[in-house]
Parts: C-alpha cells; structure tokens; sequence
C-alpha cells in the first residue's frame, strides 16, 4: 500500500483553485484550522496522523404540536455540532480497526458557534482535536497489542480505503412555512381526535428542519451541502378494558413544508388514527398464530429495513462479535429469485412520495450512489462507508451518522423491486387460496406497522420483531376482515425471506429515522405488498393495569 | 424549585372565605381534587392531594469568543400530582418504593400553552389516577415489608399543615433574546483578549415562572418566582499541564436588575487577568497553619460545613435485609450543644436584606407551599434547630417552609435561604490581616495562607468531580477547592499559588474560628441538589446566599494532591484575531 496521502495529493491540489473564489466562511475557517492541525499531528506527533476531516452539522427545526384543540408546544432550536475525525497510523491499521465489542467513539459533538466566528470556531476544533487525538493514540496502542496477542482475523482488509476528493458548494433552501396556517391546522386535527371520549390521549405535530454539513478533510474535499425534512405526525393512545395499551399513528412526509400533501389528505389520514384506535379498543386480543399473510408495502418496507438492510451493513461482516447472516453468502441467493433490492440515496422520490434517505454525500464526503445489493435473488455486495470488508475495498456512499456518533455503513433508501407482481385484489385471492390450502381458519393482513428492531450480534438470537399498529384477520369464507390487537411479529431473518410467494404491483414509502451504532439517521423503505406462505406472530407483552377509575371530568361540574 | 419574588400582603382568615379564587388553574385544580377524593380500590382511598404547575418560560444563550453557542426559549407549564393513600401516621412514603411504580402513562407531562379548563382537568384526572394506582401498590409493599421487622422509632409519616392562601400576581415573562445574545456575545469577547485563556464561555439564563399549588388541606398558592444569572468561566493551561480557572457569577431577580453590563465587563475582565497570572504561579505545597478566609471564601466554606448540614435524614422503610441508611447530618446530634464560637449567632432569613436589596434566597412559600419562616439556627454558638419540610423527622415534626428543592421518599429537600452569620466581636480587615500575621510570626512559618474565593458552585469537569469526591481525606469533607489562594510573607508580599485542596475538613473546624471580621457581605449563588452544587446541574435550583464576615482559622491543612497531568498538546494552541 502506498502512502495514503501521496495518492490524493494531486486531485487536492487541482481543486484548489475551484475553490478559492467560492468557499462559504465556514468552510474557509474548518479548511485553515484543518490545514494547521493536521500539519502538526502528520509531523511531529506519535503515532503520527495520516487522515483528519471536520464535519459541522448544522441544524435548524422548528416544531409544533397540538392536543385537544389547544397548541401544547412550539420550538425553534439552531444548533452546530462540531465532529472530528483522526486516524492516525496507516489506512493498513488504525485507530478505527474494529475491536469484537469495542465499538471507536472519538469525536466528541461538541456544539461551536452559531457565528462563523473565527476565534470561537478555532479554538473548539484544536480543543476538540486535541482530545480526540488523545483517545486515538491510546486506542491504538492497544489494538497493536491486541492484534499480536489474538489469533488472526478472519477478514485481513485494510481499516480505510481510498476515495476521490470533492469540492462542492450547495445552497440550501431556507425553511419556509406558514406558522399561523400550521398552528390552526394543528388544533383543529388534534380537536377532532379529543373529542372522541374513548381516547386517552393524542397528539398532532408538525416539525420542518434544515440540515447544513459543512465538511473539509485533509485529501482537500471541501463540501457544504444538505437538505430540508417536513412532517406531520398524528397520534392517539388509549387503553382497552382488559388494561392493554393501545396506540395508532399516521406519519406525513416531505422534503420541505410546501411539499406536505393537502389538508384534506391529512384530514383523512386523521380520521384514520380515530377509526382504528375506536376499533382497535373493541378488537380482539390475538391468539399466537402461524399461518399466510400479506403485509403492506409500508410493512413490507420496515421488514426488509430490519431483517434484511442492518444485515448488509458492511461493518457487521467484519466484526467477529455480529452474527454475520450474510457475510459468506455474496453470489449465492438469499431472497427468492423474482426479488430485487437496491439502495439509491440520489432518488428524492419514489412512488409518488418524497423520501427520507436521500442525500448527495454522505458523512464521509463521498458522493451518493446507487448499489444494487441483490439482483434476482443473489446477493451482489453490502453498504460501505470508507471501511473496506474483504472483496470490498471502496465505500458506495453509505458512511452515516447522527451528529456526535461515529461513522459506519447505514441504508439510504432501500428500494424492493418485484418480477413477481399481481394486483392488490389478486394478491388477497392468492392469500385466501393459502389460507384453504393449509388448513388454517384465517390469514393476516398487516396494514401498517410503528417500525420493529433486530439484534444482528452473535450473543443473543439472530431474530427481529416488527411492531404491527393495525391487522386484520382475514377469513376464507368472505367473512368480512376482523381487527386483531396485540400481535408482534417474530422470526429469524433467512426463514423469513424463503416464505416470500408473490407481491402486488404498488409500491408503498416508509419514511422513518433509524437508529443504530452511529446514531439516528433519516431512511426510507419502498416495497410492493408481500404475500408471506407463513408467519408467526406472538402475543404482545402488556399492561395489567385497570383504564382510568373515575370518569372523565367535566368542567361545567368545577368548584 | 426557583425562587420567589413578591412580598405578599398577610391576609385573615375572614379576607380568605370572602375571597374569590378566580384563577383558572387554581380552579381547574381545585374541580378535580374534590372528585378525586372518592378513588378507591382495595379499600384504600387517598388522604392527601395535591397539585402544582410551573407556568413559565426559561431562556439560555451560551457564547464563547464572541461567537454564539446556543440560544434557547421555550415556554413550559409542568405539573406535578402528588397523592397519599393511608393516613398522616402512616401511609406509602418514606418507603424505597415511594416514587418507583410507574404505570402506563396517558397525562403528557406538559400542560398545553394554551388553556383550556376542560384539557387541564383531564390532565390532572389521567395524572392523579396514575398516581392513585402506584400510591396503593407502594402502601402494599411498605406493608408487607413492615411484616417481619419492626421500626427502631415510630415516626408519622407527614407532618399536618395549617391551610395556607397566598396568591400573589403571576409573572409575566417576556425575556429579549435578541438582546441578551448580543449581551452574551460581547461579555464573552473579553477573553479574545487573553491569549492563555484556552477554554472560555458565557452562560445567560433567565427563568421566570408562577409558581401554583393547590391541596386537599385548602391550600391555594400563586406565586411568581424569576431568577436570572449570567456566568463567566474560563480556564488555562500551566506549563506542567494542569488547569487553571475561575469563574464570576451575576445574579438577579430580573435581567432588567443585573449589574450594568460594563460593570459586569470589567469583573470578567480582572478574572481573564487573573487566571492568566495563576497559569504561571508555582504550585502550592502542603501547609499546616493559620489560614484567613476572607468575606467571600469564608461564606462559600460556611455554606458547605454547615448549610448542607441542616437537615435531618430519616431512613427509609426498605426491603428487609437490605436497609439503607441516609448519610446523617453532622448538626442534628449536635442540637443544643456549642457548633460555634460563643460569640456566634446564625439565623435563616427568608427576607433577608443587604443595603435594602432583598437577597438571592427570598421565599414566599416552599416546594410543597408552606411559608418559609426566619429560624434561628446558632444562638451563641449553640445548635437550636435545624430546618424542616414537612417530613416528620426524630424529635421534630412540623415544617419551617424549607423544604425547597425536590427530596427523596415523597417529600422535600429543606435547604437554606438566605443565610446570615454574625459574630458579637470582630475587628477591621487591617486588625484581622495583622492577628493572622502575628499567628504565623508565633507559628514561625515562613509565610501564611490567604483564600479569596472557592470553587463554589463548582465548575469542575465530570472527570475532576469524581476525582474530589473521592479526596476527603484526614477524617474530612469534600469541600471544593481553592481558587483564589495566596501564599502571604511577614513583609505583607503576595504570591498566588495553584493546585492545593484542603484536607480533613469537617464542620468541627468551625468551633475554632480564632478571629472575625467586620466586613461580612453576601455571596448569592444558585443551589442545586448536585455535589458541590455543580454550576448547570440539576433539574432544579433555587436562589440561596449566606452573608459571612472574613474568618481566621487557628490551623488548617493544605495538601498538594498527586495528580497525572496531560502533556502539553501537539498542536500550538491557534492565535486569537481582535475582530471577529
């Protein structure tokens, strides 16, 4: 391996000029102060550095929220998260080598100023960098003793790999919204849910944000670039007379304010939340149950998110403590052969609906790509950040992370695409078809899901959860469907995938943040319905509590 | 709980029925605590209610080398439901389960900005049954955990309260943010000034709130309550590699009423100049002799030794086999017996006044809505009380009003007011500085120890915290350390000395206070419930001062801790430009 810098030297340098006339302050300031530390840190520190990048993450939202027709809470936060990033030794072996349960946390997140004030600004990055390269050499110190007194691991890629350098300036939309018009929406939605009595409590949000990264590093990329997110998101929570908790949710997202559907759509989606806690509150609690079902596209989009996308993270192939279910499976298949998946951060919408995980570079500065991860079945590659797993030497764009956390591979927006397709009212036939030929009394129907979590470590079981909202049964005699309450979804990813027979031909937008080792990041799951020839779902753990004793008040009944 | 402002009028009893609430939260509360009265389950109904609500707004800004680092406004109104099932003898406090059932929750925590009679009286219904539900089962298990043991003392379990009314107009915040961003820019801007200053920032905040509270024993209390401070820190290297710092507190009832910002400058300004000399003085070292702690220092020690001290512990009914024993207050055995030199005297003053200013730990009413009463806590140097909430406690019950900040096991946390230690004989500053130098002369040491100012309220690190917790060594306190300590020679030459803590401390010490000034004044700072009452922590603070004169201690131990010391960082430190 050469010298890592020598390789990138020459692009830094053409670059430089490009930049000159045009850099934002800030950048001008990150850039100076990058220069002169790295200088020192590469020169006459030991270990010496061979990589240092700042990213400034800055961050204005605005929210709303209502309950009961009054405003409950409204905020306006501007924020500016300092990270630095230091490897010192070589790209062969470094600071960030990944350590069985010992996952690298050096930057600090440290908020700097709002000003691009120059003193202010200078004197919290040496700081920080100066703490940060105090972790790092200790950290390698000890990975040095460690890889000579362990035996050899099993993946020998380098810790950092190679990547172009970038220089780019975006200017971002100012945050534009209407906070009269927002407010009177917000009471109006949430009056309608509280006048319902059977509901104990809810909430409608509205929350706009403008994320700016700012980020240099020392191959000379220069970036400022970033984005707007909007949402509304309404809530209600009740408690059903055997003591279960019960909650309904519909999340409304945009790329900006502007783009949020019209208030009739989100009326509807309103009149949902009340519709399906009242009937919720009257459902059924559900039995364990093994049988066919269809899950939604918006379900089905949080199914692979969580079985499939945090399996294919490509940190987790090379950590001898994660279950690594795919790890040895590239060329081989691993989803039924009429499936596609792919993850594409260029795409700003899919399916009619803006999505969440799109972004132009990510936090490592590389440019957004698309990566098809399974073409017909096969597993092609992972999702890489700038740490190379073996056969995988170079990042595809996916190095995330919340402000303040680490970098490692994330999904963007994960796409499934379908050969097998059918219409909705098909689908539901091939359902009842299943349903008669196991045998069963009746099938599921998985309409919307809060989101799910998986454990993807080697200690523990390799199974996930999906948290449904709203299911029905659905019988074979054309029995209208039944609402169930109290259903989780279990099982082990690669059983799951087998059982996948047929999907519809609509696809549905997940939008959500997910969180994991580098914090929460905004993604999107995008999925035709599935038909599923088998799944298991068990009882939900729940409440023993009674609902309220006395009844509700009435304030004419005061003093 | 913050502090409270206004002085009320005393109304009578007669005014009190004639009087109409006419308060919307007060009435919205008082509908619902009548209807809650008839929750009942497994024979247990609720004895005690009570609600309260903080209405207010808090602002922050921070800023650091003129650059803004956060600027927050955000109004709140948070309630809180407290319910007692049993009797005031005996019921499901003063237990370790007291506080540790949670059910599902369906209140949200936060009353809505706007109001609505009908929204808050559904708060309060879904928060009180929640707490009625975990009051039954913490009674249950405090029963069953009484089954196998008996109790050393019978004690009640909350003291009864005479009804109180006390409604005073509510605050009405409107802070400038605008303003005091740029007010925070600038003061910070000082220390661009002081190359060696390595970390720096300014911290604006102004909470002003009504305080209300309503109970099943007919209490209404409405009191507005505003704090507002701005704090200077900064900190800087030694050549060895250890840190220097210092900070300056500003304090007020209203931004409108702190000092004029010039003033408030050019105190930054001389602490800047400050911890840029203590980067190159030498080290302390380990010192046994006199030491006179001047006005501020020597309030800021009281306050430690003897504020923190005067509340008596009670410990809680706990699982069998496994108690669990409060840390016991070092006065409360001492009652009646000599803390002090005779010539002492040191009262609690909720309306304490200095040069007819009222002082930083005023009181209306405490957390749990008693009136905060004066007490006479040392009269000629002898122990008469100690301060009370209303937890009963071994030999009192009753409380005083200053149970202020939030406690363990269902109740309050009694914490001072405003201070005030007076001494019936004291000398001038230049009669004291000559009894000390003449202490050292007999002592023949070389020099003698002057401390102008503690660490108090720290600001330490997380990691520098944990490091004093763990160093009260020679039988003593944690007490902070030195800031401001100066070595002086017979021939009245100064020196600053650094990195010295004290060393077996212990509230003892203050029986042999040799000498006092006659120059006492207040410090006022913001109390918390955190250790060494660490600047910005807590959820709750509350306004407290103590008005002490200089003290002479005959002996008292200095140490110099060994300490590891970071080298010195790779990187020079990046010049500071005059502009922005």
């Amino acid at each position: 391996m050469q010298p890592h810098s020598l390789v990138v030297a020459l692009p830094a340098l053409l670059l430089c000029g490009l930049r000159a006339a045009e850099a934002p302050k800030l950048v001008e300031i990150l850039g100076a102060e990058l220069n002169r530390n790295f200088e020192s840190l590469k020169t006459k520190a030991d270990p010496p550095a061979y990589y240092l990048a700042y990213t400034v993450t800055d961050d204005e939202v605005v929210s709303m929220e209502a309950t009961s027709g009054l405003l409950a809470a409204k905020d306006k936060r501007h924020s500016r998260i300092l990270d630095v990033t230091l490897r010192l030794g070589t790209p062969k072996l470094d600071n960030y080598h990944r350590q069985p349960r010992d996952f690298a946390q050096f930057t600090r997140g440290s908020g700097v100023s709002l000003d691009d004030n120059g003193n202010a600004l200078r004197r919290r990055i040496w700081l920080d960098t100066d703490a940060v390269y105090r972790a790092a050499s200790q950290r390698l110190t000890n990975i040095k003793t460690n890889t000579q007194v362990k035996v050899e691991e099993t993946d020998r890629s380098d810790d950092f790999s190679n990547a172009d350098a970038a220089v780019d300036f975006q200017k971002i939309p100012e945050l534009k919204y209407d906070e009269k018009k927002w407010a009177g929406h917000l009471r109006d939605w949430s009056k309608k849910i509280s006048a319902h009595g059977d509901i104990l409590a809810s909430q409608v949000s509205f929350q706009a944000q403008r994320e700016i990264k700012t980020f240099v590093n020392s191959e000379g990329t220069r970036l400022q670039h970033g984005r707007t997110f909007a949402r509304v998101v309404i809530s209600a929570r009740s408690k059903a007379f055997d003591g279960m908790d019960l909650a309904t949710a519909e999340t409304i997202e945009a790329d900006e304010p502007g783009r949020l559907p019209s208030e009739k759509k989100i009326d509807a989606a309103v009149d949902k939340v009340i519709a399906d806690l009242r009937g919720l509150l009257k459902a059924q609690e559900v039995d364990p149950f093994v049988g066919p079902a269809i899950l939604s596209g918006r379900a089905a989009g949080v199914f692979f998110h969580e079985i499939f996308g945090h399996r294919i993270e490509g940190h987790r192939q090379k950590d001898e403590s994660e279950g690594q279910t795919f790890t040895k499976r590239v060329n081989q298949s691993v989803l039924p052969d009429f499936l596609s998946v792919y993850f594409d951060p260029t795409i700003k919408r899919y399916a009619d609906e803006d999505l969440y995980g799109w972004y132009s570079y990510d936090d490592e500065g590389v440019k957004g790509r698309r990566v098809s991860v399974v073409e017909k079945g096969i597993l092609k590659t992972f999702l890489l950040s700038r740490s190379p797993i073996a056969g995988f030497p170079n990042s595809n764009g996916h190095g995330r992370r919340q402000a303040g956390h680490e970098i490692v591979a994330r999904q963007s927006n994960l796409i499934v695409h379908s050969d097998k397709q059918v219409s909705t009212p098909k689908l539901r036939e091939l359902l009842i078809e299943e349903i008669k030929k196991q045998n069963k009394p009746y099938g599921l129907y998985f309409e919307s899901v809060t989101g799910g979590f998986t454990t993807t470590g080697r200690q523990g079981l390799q199974a996930f959860t999906v948290i449904p909202l709203v299911v029905y049964k659905v019988f074979a005699d054309g029995r209208p469907d039944e609402l169930i309450r109290g259903a989780d979804i279990v099982g082990t990813p690669l059983a799951s995938f087998a059982k996948i027979a047929a999907t519809s031909d609509r696809a549905e937008v997940f939008n959500g943040y997910c969180g994991a080792e580098s914090g929460s990041v905004p993604v999107s799951a995008a999925s035709p319905a599935l038909l599923v020839s088998e799944i298991e779902i068990q009882r939900k753990n729940r409440s023993q509590e009674r609902p309220p004793l006395l009844p509700r008040p009435r304030s004419e009944g005061g003093l | 709980m913050k502090r409270r402002v206004f002085l009320s009028l005393p109304l009578t009893a007669a005014a009190l029925r004639a009087q109409k609430i006419d308060d919307p939260f007060l009435e919205a509360m008082a509908a619902e605590l009548s209807r809650s009265m008839q929750l009942k389950i497994a024979g247990e109904t609720p004895y005690f209610i009570e609600y309260s609500v903080e209405d207010g707004a808090n602002m922050t800004c921070i800023a650091s080398l003129g650059g803004l680092i956060q600027s927050v406004a955000s109004p709140y109104r948070i309630p809180r439901v407290q319910l007692r099932v049993g009797s005031y003898e005996f019921d499901n406090s003063n237990a370790v389960f007291t506080g540790q059932v949670r059910g599902a929750r369906f209140d949200t925590g936060r009353w809505p900005l706007e109001y609505n009679r009908q929204q808050i009286q559904q708060e309060l219904w879904l928060a009180t049954d929640r707490a009625y539900k975990s009051a039954v089962q913490e009674f249950t298990l405090k029963k069953s955990a009484l089954q196998n043991v008996t109790l050393s003392e019978k004690l009640n379990d909350f003291a009864k309260q005479e009804k109180v009314t006390k409604l005073l107009p509510p605050a009405k915040p409107k802070p400038d943010e605008k303003k005091w961003n740029d007010v925070a820019r600038r003061l910070s801007q000082t220390f661009a000034s002081y190359p060696k200053i390595l970390e720096s920032r300014i911290d604006v905040e102004e909470s002003s709130s009504t305080f209300y509270l309503a109970n099943t024993e007919g209490s209404m209390v409405r009191v507005p309550e505003t704090v507002v401070s701005i704090r200077a820190r900064a900190e800087a290297y030694a050549a060895d590699g250890s840190t220097v710092r210092n900070h300056r507190f500003f304090h007020a009832f209203s931004l409108d009423s702190l000092p004029p910002e010039a003033e408030m400058k050019r105190e930054i300004d001389a602490m800047a100049k400050q911890v840029t000399a203590l980067a190159d003085a030498p080290l302390g070292e380990a010192y046994t002799g006199p030491i006179l702690f001047e006005s501020q220092a020597a309030g800021q020690l009281f306050y430690q030794l003897f504020g923190s001290q005067l509340q008596a512990m009670r410990d809680p009914v706990s699982v069998p086999g496994r108690p669990v024993n409060m840390p016991p207050s070092d006065l409360e055995s001492r009652l009646g017996s000599r803390v002090l030199p005779e010539t002492f005297d040191v009262i609690d003053d909720p309306d304490a006044k200095f040069n007819g200013r009222p002082l930083f730990g005023h009181s209306e009413v405490d957390f749990q809505g008693v009136p905060t009463q004066k007490a006479v806590l040392v009269e000629k140097g002898t122990m008469k009380t100690l301060l009370y909430t209303r937890q009963p406690v071994r030999g009192h019950e009753g409380s005083t009003g200053h149970g202020r900040l939030p406690g363990a096991f269902g109740h309050a946390a009694a914490v001072p007011t405003n201070l005030v230690v007076t001494a019936r004989e004291s000398v001038s500053r230049e009669e004291l500085r000559k009894k000390f130098m003449d202490i050292v002369a007999q002592r023949r040491k070389p020099y003698g120890i002057v401390v102008r100012r503690l660490d108090y309220p720290s600001s330490a690190s997380a990691t520098e915290l944990r490091r004093l917790a763990g160093s009260g060594g020679g039988g003593g306190k944690v007490v902070s350390l030195p800031l401001e300590i100066v070595r002086v020679y017979p021939d009245g030459r100064e020196e600053a000395i650094r990195g010295v803590r004290f060393r077996g401390v212990n509230t003892r010490l203050l029986r042999d206070i040799v000498a006092t000034g006659n120059d006492a004044a207040p410090f006022e700072f913001l109390l918390n419930t955190a250790p060494l009452a660490l600047m910005g922590a807590g959820g709750y603070v509350v306004g407290s001062s103590i008005t002490c004169p200089s003290l002479l201690f005959d002996e008292m131990e200095l140490e110099r801790p060994s300490e590891e010391r970071p080298r010195p960082p790779v990187v020079p430190p990046p010049p500071l430009d005059s502009g922005i």
